[in-house]
């Protein structure tokens, strides 16, 4: 049983080739980070052009033949429609081309799902942390199994707050690593924390950030209390939902959990409740095509399968709304 | 001085110390934060909660009346009772009456739009967080997530949460009376509940009942 995935929501251009559960490739050709951010249309162009080599590549890291593939994934959403598109149809003539099933899958689901095949987990708490998104989730079978989300934020994700941050202070935004390089050692500065409940709010911290740095503070010290806030915020959030929920296990995945210190944070935390806490490595925190490949294995030996999704994209693809039906 | 439960963020023990029961509500230190944020935020929200209910207190809602409080903990009078989700459960078995629920449902209602109309919101208004007593009149505690606030998103989400742990006719109850209770700026907080049902993500939310 081999399954090939395909990633393509935002600047990656990723390709996964998974045989039952074990990830044999994860190859990726990544749109050069700028400080302009992302120009749809340029980088499905980049996507294009690399697709088929990005596809041969990730066969030959395998060693798997096209014609030993029995499934393809691709990512429905959330994310950038013009990438996206890209991806969906480089899955749709493979999997033609093989005559062989096609599925869609949730990209948030894939980043929690890869962490959890990668640690054998089963029901962990997961937060999920990128560019666009900070949720507390967890599987929810009623009245069809999905991630039900516990807490949210109620503005922006902290990726982009970070990018935001990266941006008014002169760096390259790239979802939190800059910041954090600059971030060690500062000397922490009071801004405004926002938790309710399990749901937190970033536009007021970012906004004091820059107005710290207008003020003439140093860009270490504001980037430092910044970060060391809204990680606090996000982690008081977690607890409180594994707390209620009484989760044995957190994980934390998506482009911020790339973050040692937030994966540090988790831990403490985790570990003052005497729960175990897991993050995967950077490869599978960054978009990837492993992920996606995880998920469609999953869809494709669960004896469910036959009742598919439309083989579309989805741009503001809710992670709630993706069935999980192999549970 | 005995532990008697701990949550995310407090413990909560019980003492003898002055003569009756006393129940202490600590606010634990957490080392994942830095040092300075840790401290500002359990000495602020030690000493909004201990301003929030001694206030109540003073307006004659039922809350539990402080006794004493410190940086990081707020010492407060003992509630005799069950809480309101073990009440709920038992009268599922039929050991209730349901005339019984409707009036403890109706003195929650008007104790929180008491508690509406004099700026607060509790900010966690669910069965756990209410006892009922020997009597059947009910208690508020746990204001650790309470706010100074008229906005009606933030009353809203109070009815919401108690809305999605209890049966649509005990919740009737409850509704009937706190629209009573706070007149006229009731109706807008009810509409903003039903716009914040719409949005569709509180529709399932699951919560601890016990």
């Amino acid at each position: 049983m081999i399954t090939i995935g395909i990633e393509s929501s935002a600047h990656t251009f990723g390709v996964g080739i998974v045989e039952d559960g074990k990830i044999l490739a994860n190859v990726k050709s990544m749109y050069p980070i700028s400080d302009k951010g992302i120009i749809p249309m340029k980088v499905a162009d980049f996507h294009q052009k690399h697709a088929a080599q990005t596809i041969r590549k990730a066969l030959k890291e395998a060693s798997v033949r096209q014609e030993e593939i029995d499934a393809v994934g691709y990512t429905k959403g959330p994310g950038i429609g013009p990438c996206l598109r890209v991806g969906q149809l480089a899955a749709l003539a493979f999997a033609a081309a093989i005559a062989k099933p096609v599925y869609p899958v949730n990209h948030a689901v894939a980043h929690i799902e890869v962490t959890k095949q990668i640690y054998g987990l089963k029901d962990p708490l997961a937060l999920y942390v990128s560019g666009g998104n900070s949720q507390i989730l967890g599987i929810d079978m009623e009245p069809q199994p999905h991630y039900h989300v516990y807490g949210e934020t109620f503005d922006i994700g902290v990726g982009n707050m970070l990018d935001s941050f990266a941006r008014e202070a002169g760096l390259n935004p790239a979802w939190g690593s800059t910041v954090a390089k600059v971030a060690k050692d500062g000397e922490y500065i009071k801004m405004p924390y926002t938790v309710k409940g399990m749901d937190f709010t970033f536009t007021g911290l970012l906004t004091n950030a820059a107005a710290l740095l207008k003020e003439g503070r140093s860009i270490g010290d504001v980037a430092f209390s910044l970060q060391e806030t809204a990680f606090s915020m996000l982690c008081e959030a977690a607890e409180r939902a594994l707390m209620l929920l009484r989760k044995k296990e957190i994980i934390v995945s998506g482009g911020v959990a790339q973050s040692e210190r937030l994966a540090e944070m988790l831990e403490i935390m985790a570990s003052s409740h005497g729960k175990k806490f897991y993050v995967a490595p950077n490869e599978f925190n960054a978009d990837n095509g492993a992920m996606i490949a995880v998920v469609a294995e999953k869809i494709h030996t669960s004896p469910k399968k036959g009742v598919s999704e439309r083989l579309s994209i989805n741009q503001k693809y809710r992670i709630n709304d993706f069935k999980l039906s192999w549970l | 001085m005995k532990k008697i439960s701990e949550g995310a963020e407090a413990v909560i023990y019980i003492t003898g110390l002055i003569g009756r029961e006393e129940v202490i509500k600590y606010r634990k230190s957490k080392r994942y934060r830095v040092k300075e944020l840790d401290d500002s935020i359990r000495k602020q929200r030690t000493k909004t909660e201990a301003k929030i209910q001694a206030m109540l207190y003073n307006n004659g809602l039922r809350v539990p009346p402080i006794a004493m409080a410190g940086r990081y903990w707020i010492a407060m009078e003992k509630v005799e009772g069950d809480t309101l989700g073990a009440v709920v459960e038992r009268g599922k078995r039929g050991e209730r009456k349901a005339r019984h629920l409707a009036g403890i449902f109706a003195d929650i209602g008007m104790q929180l739009a008491r508690m509406h109309a004099l700026g607060i919101v509790h900010g966690d208004f669910t069965p756990a967080n209410i006892i009922v007593d020997k009597k059947g009149k009910i208690w508020t505690i746990d204001f650790g997530l309470a706010e100074f606030s008229k906005s009606n998103e933030e009353r809203a989400i109070d009815l919401l949460l108690m809305k999605r742990a209890v049966r649509k006719e005990d919740f009737d109850a409850f509704e009937r009376s706190y629209s009573r209770a706070l007149g006229e700026e009731a109706k807008e907080v009810l509409d903003r509940m039903h716009k914040i049902e719409s949005r569709g993500r509180y529709q399932t939310r699951t919560l601890a009942t016990s």
